[in-house]
């Protein structure tokens, strides 16, 4: 961790004559025409990364994304990079990349990207007027990206270092974090040992995006543009994916909707292909919002700690009782 | 008494947190918001006392802590209408100071365990 935070502040603004002229030599190189950068606008500063747009002098403008945590446990830039670009050549939405920057060099672990426009707020795109259209396509459009994802044998991920396992060691290692941050919640056990003799033991098939919820998806007035951020991404099994889309903290209030707020798990289910029960989706949504719990749980480790101090983060770790909530209901009634 | 309770200053920094908000550059205005969330969730757990109220629905089980270690040694049946009524009651005090207007609140509240 001391290393990674004391390379992260060797890092330099992207915003700086520097940064902009960095970023510009490899926007030309990649475009094969020279190309000056000359805005970069800080568009947000997530908990796991930083994302910058970058307006070029003429033509359309970039995104550029970056790790901003030191205590970041994701792919880095250029593995989901690569991931990225293989699942584009699966006809999965996502931006184009345009080049990746190295934790070695002054930019840092980050990605440059076109940008895709759309809507990233869930909480516009669930309810605004405008989106009705797409609101309606998005289950059947969500389902048949993943099913084009999970379609590929994990040969097509070869070469890239990407890790997994089977459900029921997912759990283990979900477990092994409970047990670490010593937090003993009632609902949590609960959950764990529900799971555990329902988890699935055979192997990974598939490359599970990993973070597939109404938070990472552009929307614009016809549905889906792009699938963002590809950082947990691993190798599983097509149930994971569909149960963490169903998780109710990405709903945004809108509960009636269990499939991010806009579908219904059947349609979810049909669309995807069919192979996937009720039942095997319902384990997955258990396993979703543990894992959910997880990160609330950590979140509220980082300021409690003291090694990210945040009144964000503090304020978080009180969610872990929507998650206790969730997984009472999940486990009680068999669906939330 | 003359001098402000404890929720009655909680309130009183709500209050000024919620003046300042306004005038606040964005993310500095949403982590005014967040702070005045704490400062609620604090107000209602000092209203409520969702720690007895978890260690009185578990007592059978030997309170939160115990029951949580059987569950781990597989001790415990996770299906056991009694227990997971008692997981519930204990889930719904905390929701209750954290976030009652939370939607699974009212579900959780309203269902008969059968």
């Amino acid at each position: 961790m001391q290393t990674a935070s004391m390379q992260k502040a060797s890092w330099i603004d992207p915003a700086s004559p520097e940064g902009m002229g960095l970023l510009a030599a490899l926007v030309s190189e990649s475009l094969g025409t020279p190309t000056a950068i000359h805005r970069v606008t800080a568009l947000s500063g997530g908990a796991s990364s930083a994302t910058y747009r970058l307006d070029a002098s003429e033509g359309p403008a970039f995104i550029f994304q970056r790790t901003a945590s030191s205590a970041h446990a994701g792919l880095p830039r250029s593995t989901q990079a690569a991931v990225q670009q293989r699942a584009a050549s699966l006809g999965v939405p996502v931006a184009t990349v345009i080049a990746t920057t190295s934790p070695e060099t002054p930019l840092g672990d980050g990605v440059i990207t076109g940008l895709v426009e759309g809507e990233a707020l869930p909480q516009k795109w669930l309810r605004l007027p405008e989106y009705a259209a797409a609101r309606s396509a998005l289950t059947t459009q969500c389902a048949r990206s993943l099913a084009r994802l999970h379609a590929a044998p994990v040969s097509h991920w070869s070469g890239l270092g990407l890790t997994g396992g089977s459900g029921s060691e997912l759990l283990a290692s979900l477990f092994a974090l409970y047990l670490g941050l010593g937090q003993s919640i009632p609902a949590f056990d609960l959950a764990f040992a529900w799971a555990r003799p329902r988890m699935p033991t055979s192997p990974p098939t598939c490359l599970a995006h990993g973070d597939f919820r109404s938070g990472n998806l552009l929307i614009n007035e016809h549905g889906l543009t792009a699938v963002l951020d590809w950082e947990l991404t691993h190798l599983s099994v097509p149930a994971e994916d569909l149960g963490w889309l169903c998780v109710q903290a990405w709903r945004f209030g809108e509960w009636q909707q269990p499939v991010g707020g806009f579908g219904t798990r059947e349609a979810l289910l049909a669309a995807h292909g069919g192979g996937i029960t009720l039942q095997d989706l319902h384990i997955w949504e258990v396993y979703g919002t543990l894992k959910w719990g997880m990160s609330c749980l950590q979140l509220a480790d980082d300021h409690v700690s003291g090694r990210v101090p945040s009144v964000e983060r503090a304020a978080i770790g009180r969610r872990v009782s929507e998650v206790a909530a969730d997984l009472v209901h999940l486990i009680a009634f068999g669906e939330i | 008494m003359s001098h402000p309770t404890a929720a009655e200053l909680l309130a009183s920094v709500s209050l000024f947190l919620k003046e300042a908000e306004g005038q606040l550059p964005p993310r500095l205005a949403f982590h005014a918001k967040v702070a005045a969330n704490s400062l609620a969730i604090v107000t209602r757990e000092l209203a409520q006392a969702p720690d007895a109220a978890e260690a009185q629905a578990l007592a059978p089980w030997g309170g939160a802590e115990a029951t949580c270690m059987a569950l781990r040694e597989s001790a415990l049946n996770p299906s056991d209408p009694a227990l997971l009524a008692a997981i519930r009651t204990a889930a719904l005090a905390r929701l209750a100071v954290d976030n009652p207007r939370y939607a699974t609140f009212k579900r959780l509240s309203e269902r008969p365990i059968a």
